[in-house]
């Protein structure tokens, strides 16, 4: 991995938008922050607070047509973005895209957008409201594997450009940054364990996944719970690595298009079958199947990853008080209460 | 792509939570919610997230159409409005000014209902103007006006968090106003104690510390039983009620006996009453929060008094986590009050039956006024089949399906010589218009929209309109032209609210830049509460004594009692996935998956007793209606009550409702009427209200 100094985040976002279209998170002045387009780069502000929203849209189209047909021909409809790249992404959502790069490694919608998309990944250097990446192995430092480039602020100010694939290779090129010095990469270690440090301790985390991924909860516990789920979807629409979607089809002036939407599979309907039949009929087999989903074996073995990557966006959303944080608490509760004396 | 995001506010119910519409050049592609909002706090409903199919533009209306024989065609804005306006002028020439009418709409904004009544008020010459509210707190604007002074919510959603004892009586929140919902379920976790008095088990009910299952209609027996225990028990706010009430000693003598009536009459054990009455009344700060189920009755606006005089007696009013609140339906009915689109008032509940009233207005709009307060939205109905009102001009409502007894709106809609009606998309209300126009949609247009704790807040302009569709103001304002009036001619959404604001007391103090900052501001906003008002009543009430009334009402039955033929009761409810009419949710495909098209909730002792199944078909008869749907067999209604909720035309429940009104309101007892319930044969489909309709 090459390593770089840089002495304001501007010089590389002038570079890149050569070449790219460029988004970049931007904080409100309410103190919101979300993702947008920029017209020229904007200097980089420290992460304050998560985007309310993953860039898992830029990918994975929360609405997108998947074809036309206008009476005669079927038309393909794949989109052919202009290449972009997305400046300053956080590790738990970096980790997150790497997650839907497996489940989506065959979908050609998510790929024509993907192949065209620059990663560029910032090291959290501060925990944010509700995140955990530490226990989930999903940050606070971006994992080389998930981003093209890693800017890492020094305590001075500068920055440690990491450059952590040929994509981002081919990026630099032309730029010709300074190399880093060897302790570079030694204070960014340290920096980062200091962030993980900082972290609020909360054991019900660990030992609710635990639990989850051993399945040794009951169904009265779900049963409990489900009754707090309203089914509001707020929870699978921002979470990162929330894949599921559904299909419709829809005619306007143009001709009859399939449409794909996001879904979730916290609502009612989301595996009822034709007969009415529905295997997750009750809000809390519907909780279990999510989280068991989210920290099971299953899901390690097939994505070499747990399904969750501490970002905390569920907490944050969910009206019902039965976000990642508020379960692992309740799971853990739950099982002291029942345990054997 | 070129992504942005633009904050506004979520256009379904009361609650007014802060979204942001993410955009794609000039296409709505999604919805995330403003984690700095204070009261949605980075959460939506399923409505919410929704939002962004509601306002789809594939099948929206972007081309005035105007009726030609069974079918409309497109016509042209000016062909639109000169027919429009040549009808109306021959309407008042005949008729006179008060055969004409205006129905504005909850979910546009301040000013577009600014606007509607000015265009009826100032240019019409009538008071004839209504909306919604009608139908949904009519009673609470009447009852909380005689009592307080003030009839909107006392208090603010964040005061939740500050209750040690929450009462949520006729509501369920966490399906209607779901954000409030979970504030309630997130305080109740935190210690808080729950009382939920309820006919069916909601999820509320559920998760309540006391549930008092009561029967539909026996509010005041229940709330009577309460103020007699705790008067009883000496549990009452003596100083508070010394100090700040009027009345005390004839409503206590008035409840005599109140304990044993509800112990006969509302199915509800005294034991549990009395562990209510002791909870509230003994609460640091207890907060009542009540819904429909308070309102929609011939009682509707006793029935609010009696919750008014439980919060005095006990001196829950006035301080942070108290108060007496009134959840609200749409996105902007507290504003479509506060604008005066009500036939009593002028905009700020300034009666129009008050000379001084009358002079104000008259001179700020420079023209003649009505002192004659005017017809309500029923009222228009009944003058309508009575051949004394020819022309409505409607907008944003879709009463076809909302209204009591559907045959009979249907019917007085299909009498008027001139039907007008504004809108997104084809509704059952304007297919029976003679000019439809396109309307532009919240996302579309700025303005001001005030939920229900009475904040007001900013909406900008995300995108454009489709097609030639025009903002409501806009478009009243033209037809004012047409009949020679440039009394509407505002050039921007920012003048008509200085205007509107200039002559409403509780909006004095705000401004377009005031309210951009901080999430909008709560009326009353004036002079003396610059930075507005969280909570009301604070040191005095808003009545001409400055003391509140506390006023003795007596149980009303409900109109219509069951019997052999019609042996059980049907109430209305609401589901978290719908709201209204459904035109705009129903555009969801994931909304519109959960739940079939129409449903009825029945108990599984009266399903099995009539071989009914669970979601099998069957039909359900009043006195004044048939519909088919599906059942849903739950333990959640008890026995001899069945439920249907009103958002799906196929099998709307209005076609059974009974339009017997408060007599103070005029609001329709949509909460209960009698019915029969038959299965269909196994394996037939519920036909639906149209299949039905041509049938007959």
């Amino acid at each position: 991995m090459q390593s770089y100094q840089l002495e304001t985040t501007q010089t590389l976002q002038y570079h890149l938008a050569d070449h790219y279209q460029i988004y970049q998170r931007v904080d409100l002045q309410n103190g919101d922050s979300h993702w947008q387009s920029m017209e020229s780069p904007q200097p980089v502000t420290p992460l304050q607070k998560l985007p309310i929203s993953s860039p898992k849209q830029f990918f994975f189209s929360e609405r997108e047509n998947l074809f036309s047909f206008d009476g005669e021909c079927f038309r393909e409809t794949v989109p052919e973005p202009e290449p972009f790249v997305l400046f300053g992404v956080q590790s738990c959502d970096l980790t997150a895209i790497a997650y839907q790069d497996q489940f989506f490694a065959e979908d050609p919608y998510y790929q024509a957008r993907r192949k065209q998309a620059l990663l560029v990944g910032f090291d959290c250097l501060t925990p944010c409201e509700y995140g955990f990446c530490h226990t989930v192995n999903a940050g606070p430092g971006v994992n080389p594997d998930c981003a093209d480039i890693i800017l890492h602020r020094q305590p001075g100010g500068d920055w440690l450009v990491l450059v952590s694939s040929l994509k981002g290779k081919q990026a630099l090129r032309g730029l010709n940054l300074p190399a880093a010095d060897s302790q570079a990469l030694v204070g960014r270690d340290q920096q980062v364990k200091n962030c993980i440090e900082q972290f609020e301790q909360d054991p019900s985390l660990a030992q609710g996944i635990d639990q989850l991924s051993n399945e040794t909860i009951d169904n009265d516990f779900w049963q409990q719970l489900g009754l707090q789920c309203l089914s509001c979807s707020g929870c699978t629409t921002l979470c990162p690595t929330c894949s599921c979607y559904g299909t419709r089809d829809f005619v306007d002036d143009t001709g009859q298009h399939q449409e794909r939407f996001w879904d979730s599979c916290l609502y009612e309907s989301f595996q009822r079958e034709a007969s009415q039949h529905n295997p997750s009929e009750e809000a809390g087999a519907r909780l279990k199947r999510f989280w068991t989903h989210k920290f099971s074996q299953q899901t390690v073995k097939a994505f070499g990853r747990h399904g969750c990557v501490g970002c905390g966006r569920c907490e944050q959303t969910c009206p019902g008080v039965v976000g990642v944080h508020s379960t692992m608490k309740r799971i853990v509760a739950y099982q002291a209460e029942s345990a054997p004396c | 792509m070129t992504i942005h995001s633009k904050s506004t506010i979520c256009p379904f119910c009361g609650v007014g939570c802060g979204i942001n519409l993410l955009l794609d050049n000039n296409t709505i592609t999604g919805v995330e919610p403003q984690a700095s909002h204070p009261i949605s706090r980075g959460q939506l409903c399923a409505k919410g997230w929704s939002t962004a199919y509601g306002i789809d533009t594939h099948d929206r209306i972007t081309q005035p159409l105007i009726r030609h024989k069974q079918s409309f065609k497109e016509t042209s804005w000016d062909h639109a409005l000169a027919f429009i306006g040549k009808k109306i002028k021959d309407i008042i020439a005949n008729h006179g000014a008060d055969a004409v009418g205006i129905i504005s709409s909850a979910r546009a904004t301040n000013e577009d209902n600014y606007a509607a009544q000015k265009l009826a008020r100032a240019v019409f010459n009538t008071n004839n103007v209504d909306h919604c509210a009608r139908i949904c707190h009519s009673p609470t604007v009447a009852g909380l006006n005689m009592t307080l002074g003030s009839g909107a919510m006392t208090n603010s959603a964040s005061d939740i968090f500050a209750a040690d004892v929450i009462m949520v009586i006729g509501a369920d929140p966490t399906e209607n106003h779901t954000i409030l919902g979970g504030h309630i379920m997130r305080a109740k976790l935190q210690g808080t104690t729950l009382i939920v008095i309820d006919p069916r088990k909601t999820r509320l009910a559920k998760l309540a510390d006391i549930h008092l299952q009561l029967k539909a209609g026996s509010n005041i027996e229940l709330i009577n039983a309460m103020l007699e225990e705790i008067i009883e028990q000496q549990w009452h706010n003596k100083d508070f009620i010394h100090r700040r009430c009027e009345g005390f000693v004839s409503l206590a003598a008035a409840l005599e006996g109140a304990m044993a009536t509800a112990i006969k009459t509302t199915g509800v054990n005294g034991a549990l009453i009395h562990a209510a009455a002791k909870a509230y009344s003994q609460a640091s700060n207890g907060m009542i929060l009540y819904g429909m189920g308070i309102t929609q009755y011939v009682s509707g606006t006793f029935n609010v008094i009696s919750l008014s005089n439980l919060a005095l007696v006990c001196g829950h009013i006035g301080r942070p986590g108290t108060g007496i609140n009134p959840l609200r339906g749409q996105n902007n009915v507290q504003g479509a009050c506060d604008m005066g689109c009500l036939p009593n008032v002028y905009p700020g509940y300034q009666p129009v039956d008050d000379i001084a009233n009358r002079e104000k207005f008259s001179q700020a709009w420079g023209c003649r006024l009505s002192l004659q307060k005017g017809l309500t939205s029923l009222g228009m109905s009944t003058a309508s089949l009575q051949g004394d009102f020819h022309g409505l001009i409607l907008f944003g409502e879709n009463p076809v399906v909302t209204d009591p007894d559907q045959n009979q709106v249907r019917a007085a809609l299909k009498k008027l010589d001139l039907l007008v009606v504004a809108e997104l998309t084809m509704t059952d209300t304007a297919k029976l218009a003679d000019v439809i126009l396109p309307a532009a949609s919240f996302a579309e247009k700025d303005g001001t929209f005030t939920n229900c704790e009475r904040r007001v807040q900013y909406i900008q302009q995300v995108v454009s309109p489709p097609g030639t569709a025009k903002t409501d103001w806009q478009w009243l304002a033209d037809i004012a032209q047409q009949l020679g009036s440039d009394k509407l001619n505002w050039k921007t959404s920012e003048a008509v609210f200085s205007e509107m604001a200039r002559l409403t007391p509780i909006y004095s103090g705000m401004s377009y830049q005031k309210l951009k900052k901080n999430h909008g501001l709560q009326w009353p906003c004036n002079q003396q509460y610059p930075q507005g008002s969280a909570i009301l009543h604070r040191e005095q009430f808003a009545t001409s004594t400055g003391k509140a009334e506390l006023i003795p009402v007596h149980p009303v039955a409900i109109d219509e009692t069951t019997d052999t033929e019609y042996p059980l009761t049907l109430t209305t409810n609401r589901l978290h996935f719908h709201y209204g009419c459904g035109s705009m949710t129903r555009k969801s495909p994931l909304l519109e998956r959960e739940t079939p098209a129409g449903i009825l909730f029945i108990n599984p002792a009266d399903a099995d007793a009539n071989q009914i199944h669970h979601l099998g078909p069957v039909a359900v008869r009043s006195r004044r209606g048939y519909i088919e749907t599906r059942a849903i067999c739950t333990e959640d209604v008890p026995p001899g009550l069945v439920t249907m909720p009103y958002h799906f035309r196929e099998a709307p429940s209005n076609q059974l409702t009974n339009n017997a009104q408060d007599p103070v309101s005029k609001m329709p007892e949509l909460k209960a009427c009698a019915v029969a319930v038959t299965p269909l044969a196994a394996g037939c489909q519920p036909r639906d209200s149209d299949t039905l309709h041509r049938s007959r």
